[in-house]
């Protein structure tokens, strides 16, 4: 539990398509009140990084109202949202009242531009508002993941960079970086998929590991992450569920890690 | 008016938990109130108040859990009310206490058993109010008799449809106690209302069997087989969770149909749809469809008892459809997905016609309630209710006769509990 005292009430934000942030919230006293964002860091590391905000009141209520601006885009992380009172204040952490992100929805079904920046507001599981925030060159997203006959395959769309010849969905396990399983990309439409034989990735012990899913979208290019970041869930590992699937005596199951990228766990079946 | 309203558990989320925090909020613009909550389990409430209303515990499980009282089966509340098990003696004296010591003018019950103590404990000065959240055919035989004696010394017993009111009228023959419907109510939302362009339906609720979750999802099956691009969101928690997980797996429906897990507010996710939800086998109100209609959706629904009858206008602001026909509410669902304007059209007449839900209207009708009882107990005299007639006459002579038989009651029943002591 944190020792920084929450304030009430709750601040609300309207996310826009791209990017732009607007947070509102009541003060007794609003004058040279500023929000301040922080990027979180691993616990026992410090806070590399802060945006600070203008807090400008609106309306007559007393209601405030910041707004970060698409540019420049948030690096890649969690930022916890911070109230600052005045020039010397402690900063007060701030609970979410109403997050207005539907403008997210729809947010893999247009092209983006590299850089691609994300921002999706959300509540932490300890119900502290906070923006989670992604910056990729290149970012191919995930849409569906079909299941069958003891295969997986991967629609995507590729955001700020061109499929060339020789591209590949590539499963890549983790903690060890030589062990890759290729699978051949097939174009359709605005995007493309790869379909992945879950025989390939059970291990000839039958024991427990986890592939990443990649896309080379090259011959010899660099491996890019899969994952599904353009709509309104900061955190759909417990919403996105794949079903399990059984191959020679190991249980397989696509999933969606804590930072939303795609991944497909194998255990010991029994 | 001080109005005092008696919860079982303000702190956990649900439909009584909702609806009273938002009446005691609209109240609390012009009146005194609080809201007394029997049990409680945790630092803060799931839903938030409204920042005049004091709410307090009676019993704290945090730390009384363990209590010797709390391990002895409750006397007055009733055995046959379904939440028995969760209270005890130390509850039946800490509810009897507050009532001893209740300075408000109004005090409301939310839950049969706690308006049984309401009718035993509440003193004379107070207006005894009993609200019916649920249905009384809903109520196995065993409880509707223990109500059927205790609320006849209640002044006042609301439901939440009228044909809950007119259930209680026609079969409880409670001399002099008035029954009004006083549906529940759904704050102004704050958000702009979703435009139909969403391609999202979305219901809420607690999984519960009662709810047919499985019933929406088998329906949404043929809306993904023609749109592909629609998704279903299912917002709660509970015990279905694992069962309609399977059904979404068995049906291959995972690329479509979300459990989302809870959410609160929900407004915030209402509006990202463009068609609510519900299928019911059993629906006293049906709170979350009125939240759907208040942000613009048009609402596909089972014509179950009660509520959503009296709520959604087919054809108009939604669908109505026969409770557990899966084929029709799939067809009903099918008919607002293909037809963008006619989604669009019945959402802003739900929009419309939601609004008798709001707040202003809602808690006029209950202040006017309220302030009737009380003047009536007063002798009526002075400020009869303007709409008073013969019927009303009749009931205020009851209310006199009975008030002579409670005083006699009461003193008696304080007598036998001081000898007690």
């Amino acid at each position: 539990m944190s020792t920084e005292s929450a304030v009430d009430p709750r601040t609300d934000c309207t996310a826009d398509a791209d990017g732009r942030i607007t947070f509102r919230l009541r003060l007794p006293s609003p004058t040279r009140a500023r929000l301040l964002l922080a990027r979180r860091h691993a616990k026992g590391r410090p806070e590399q990084e802060s945006r600070t905000l203008t807090l400008e009141p609106a309306g007559s209520d007393g209601e405030v109202r910041a707004v970060l601006e698409p540019a420049p885009p948030l690096a890649e992380g969690r930022w916890d949202v911070y109230l600052l009172r005045g020039p010397d204040a402690e900063r007060e952490r701030l609970r979410p009242g109403l997050r207005d992100v539907r403008a997210l929805v729809d947010g893999g079904l247009r092209d983006r531009p590299s850089p691609l920046a994300v921002r999706v507001p959300y509540a932490t599981t300890d119900g502290f508002l906070a923006v989670r925030a992604w910056l990729r060159t290149a970012h191919p997203e995930a849409s569906r993941v079909d299941i069958a006959d003891g295969t997986m395959t991967v629609h995507a769309r590729l955001h700020g960079a061109v499929l060339s010849e020789g591209a590949a969905g590539v499963l890549r396990l983790r903690g060890d970086k030589d062990t890759v399983r290729g699978f051949p990309v097939r174009r359709a439409g605005g995007g493309f998929s790869f379909t992945v034989a879950f025989g390939e990735l059970v291990a000839e012990d039958g024991g427990a590991r986890v592939w990443g899913v990649f896309l080379r979208p090259a011959a010899d290019a660099p491996l890019i992450r899969v994952c599904r970041l353009l709509d309104d869930l900061a955190d759909r590992k417990g919403v996105f569920v794949y079903p399990r699937v059984t191959v020679g005596g190991s249980v397989l199951r696509p999933h969606y890690t804590v930072d939303n990228d795609l991944a497909v766990e194998v255990t010991a079946g029994g | 008016m001080k109005i005092s309203f008696l919860i079982h558990n303000a702190y956990a989320i649900g439909g009584t938990v909702a609806t009273t925090f938002n009446l005691a909020g609209a109240l609390a613009e012009r009146h005194d109130v609080e809201i007394v909550s029997v049990l409680r389990n945790r630092e803060r409430p799931s839903l938030t108040p409204h920042p005049r209303v004091r709410l307090r515990a009676l019993v704290d499980l945090r730390h009384e859990k363990d209590h010797p009282l709390h391990g002895r089966p409750a006397k007055v509340f009733p055995a046959a009310e379904y939440r028995h098990g969760q209270y005890s003696e130390l509850t039946d004296r800490r509810i009897g206490a507050y009532l001893e010591a209740i300075d408000a003018d109004v005090v409301v019950g939310t839950r049969p058993g706690l308006n049984v103590h309401l009718a035993l404990q509440a003193p004379d000065r107070v207006i005894r109010v009993g609200q019916e959240h649920l249905t009384l055919d809903n109520h196995h035989a065993g409880l509707r008799t223990v109500l059927r004696r205790a609320y006849r010394r209640l002044d006042l017993i609301t439901t939440v449809t009228q044909a809950d009111a007119e259930s209680y009228r026609r079969k409880m023959r409670l001399p002099g106690v008035r029954v009004e419907a006083l549906p529940n109510s759904v704050p102004d939302p704050t958000l702009p209302a979703a435009d139909g362009s969403g391609r999202i339906v979305i219901a809420a609720g607690r999984l519960v069997p009662v709810k047919r979750y499985d019933l929406i999802i088998d329906a949404f099956a043929r809306v993904v087989a023609e749109h592909p691009d629609w998704q279903l969101r299912i917002y709660g928690r509970g015990e279905e969770k694992g069962r309609l997980r399977t059904r979404i797996e068995t049906l291959g429906l995972w690329n479509n149909v979300f459990l989302m897990g809870a959410a609160t507010p929900m407004e915030a996710e209402w509006v990202k749809g463009s068609i609510g939800v519900s299928a019911s086998d059993f629906e006293p109100f049906g709170m979350t469809i009125v939240e759907a209609m208040r942000c613009g959706l048009p609402v596909v629904s089972t014509d179950c008892p009660y509520g959503p009858g009296e709520i959604i206008k087919d054809g108009e602001d939604g669908r109505l459809v026969p409770a557990g026909d899966t084929a029709a509410f799939g067809a009903a669902l099918l008919g607002l997905v293909r037809d963008d304007g006619r989604r669009r059209r019945m959402g802003g007449a739900a929009l419309g016609n939601a609004r008798r839900f709001a707040p202003a209207p809602v808690v006029a009708r209950a202040e006017a309630l309220f302030r009737e009882a009380v003047e009536a107990r007063s002798g009526g005299g002075r400020g009869a209710p303007a709409h008073s007639g013969l019927a009303h006459t009749l009931r205020t002579g009851g209310h006199a006769a009975r008030d002579l038989a409670r005083a006699a009651a009461t003193s008696a029943l304080r007598t036998v509990r001081k000898g007690r002591r």
